[in-house]
């Protein structure tokens, strides 16, 4: 019986336990069922109001919430039933089928002619965003992946939420105990509560430190995108005041892999490939006179492309890392795109 | 006495034309197919689609290359089990990638619709590299 009406599916390799049919009943099932309640419900207000010679409450802003509430039941019940269906009915390599030929045609019914390059190399990432900035000494000067400034504004607000919800727990536990009828059970919440807010201070210090102590980090490309074996220049630039044990340059691929668990998503991030292009130990930045490195970095010949999908992706990129003399060491990553070693885009599109 | 049924399932045959299984950006792959063991009247239809798909640790992802789906009004006589071929001019991208958490496989991907709603499907996998490697 277990084996027929299994409670919980699992991933095995390339199947899922479980029947599809089953599912795909039980998802038509909920949204028919979200449909039908909220049109019935919807209909019953509406009736209830316009039907009765005197109303029983003039149409205030609860009767608008009920029929935003109700109307929601009916468009996500309807569009899950329509979804569903569409979705059953439909193979993956049909509906992806589909979606590439949408995708290839713009509004006038024609290949994209703006990006050429999305057309003939569709699961590599643009470099549009990357190409934007000119560079100083070389061709392009790259964005970098995450700014700190998000990090740094995370760390925050999140921060100043958890410690004034630490301050007003401690104000009732100490008030208790002042009180002389202490709250033990606060008490002893009130200890972990406390240290992952210390926690979160001493994060947020060591973010603005990082931020605003440590200089802005420029790298600049002589030309991109790249190709396997391909050499080109590559220029380093940090800003700042500070005395660094070390700064190092390296070309980095890793691959990331994206699951959903329920409602749980889990991205696993692993370096396949890092070659450290230049490190200098022990100097000095002054304000004014960022430091600066020139040289070159090779694409492996036998290096994969840079790769973008859904739920998996192959990602380059440049990183830079500091240690500094009583600052905590940074990174800043700089992507690159790969592409594949064959012929130019032109011969295929 | 009761006779029991034979739980005979369709017979699908792929083949790639090429000794190897290997092939280059802009190589055209040729592909043979052919669906047996079934009744011409019982199949609804045939999918055929040159693909990549992802395998590893994230959930699975798909790109359609090429794709034709047949019916049996397709067919003269309406028999879908003839030898059928495919022809396509492969695409510079995404390479074949046998790495630590992603995967990228290319193959050659026949799904018969058949019987009440029935369906199976055969890969015929094949490599996609770079003239380089």
């Amino acid at each position: 019986m277990s084996r027929v009406f299994r409670v919980w599916g699992k991933k095995r390799g390339h199947r899922r336990t479980g029947s599809p049919l089953l599912g795909t009943v039980g998802e038509i099932l909920f949204s028919s069922v979200l449909f039908v309640l909220g049109l019935l419900s919807l209909t019953a207000l509406i009736l209830s109001q316009s039907m009765s010679a005197v109303p029983r409450f003039p149409p205030g802003f609860g009767f608008w919430v009920l029929i935003l509430v109700l109307s929601s039941f009916v468009l996500l019940g309807g569009g899950g039933v329509v979804w569903t269906v569409l979705h059953a009915s439909v193979t993956r390599e049909r509906r992806s089928s589909l979606a590439r030929r949408a995708a290839s045609l713009d509004l006038r019914g024609s290949a994209d002619s703006k990006e050429p390059d999305r057309v003939v190399y569709p699961s590599i990432p643009s470099d549009a965003n990357l190409t934007n900035s000119p560079g100083v000494k070389l061709s392009y000067r790259l964005p970098v992946v995450q700014s700190p400034a998000w990090r740094l504004i995370f760390a925050s607000v999140f921060g100043l939420i958890w410690n004034v919800s630490a301050a007003v727990l401690a104000f009732f536990a100490l008030k208790s105990i002042l009180g002389g009828q202490p709250e033990w059970f606060l008490v002893l919440f009130m200890v972990p509560f406390v240290a992952v807010g210390g926690w979160l201070v001493r994060d947020f210090v060591r973010q603005m430190l990082i931020h605003t102590g440590i200089g802005p980090t420029h790298v600049e490309i002589s030309a991109h995108p790249l190709r396997p074996a391909d050499t080109c220049q590559v220029c380093v630039s940090q800003g700042g005041h500070l005395t660094m044990r070390s700064l190092t340059l390296s070309l980095v691929c890793e691959e990331a892999a994206t699951s959903q668990q329920g409602t749980d998503l889990r991205t696993e991030i692993k370096v396949v490939f890092e070659r450290q292009l230049f490190r200098q130990t022990d100097f000095h930045i002054d304000p004014g006179l960022p430091f600066e490195h020139q040289c070159s970095v090779e694409i492996p010949a036998h290096a994969a492309h840079s790769f973008r999908s859904e739920h998996n992706a192959i990602n380059w990129k440049l990183v830079v890392r500091g240690e500094v003399e009583s600052w905590p060491p940074f990174e800043r990553a700089f992507p690159v795109i790969v592409y594949p070693a064959h012929d130019d885009p032109e011969a295929h599109a | 006495m009761t006779i029991p049924k034979p739980m005979l399932e369709p017979l699908i045959a792929v083949r790639i034309c090429t000794p190897t299984g290997v092939f280059h950006p802009g190589d055209t792959i040729r592909c043979e197919y052919q669906i047996d063991a079934v009744q011409p009247a019982e199949i609804q239809a045939i999918e055929v689609s040159v693909l990549w798909y992802t395998e590893g640790k994230g959930d699975e992802d798909l790109g359609v290359h090429y794709f034709e789906r047949m019916t049996p009004s397709d067919s003269v006589d309406g028999d879908l089990r003839q030898l059928h071929c495919l022809q396509t001019l492969l695409p510079p991208s995404p390479l074949s990638y046998n790495g630590f958490l992603v995967k990228i496989r290319w193959c050659v991907r026949v799904r018969l619709f058949w019987g009440r709603g029935k369906q199976m499907h055969v890969d015929r996998g094949f490599q996609l590299t770079s003239r380089g490697r």
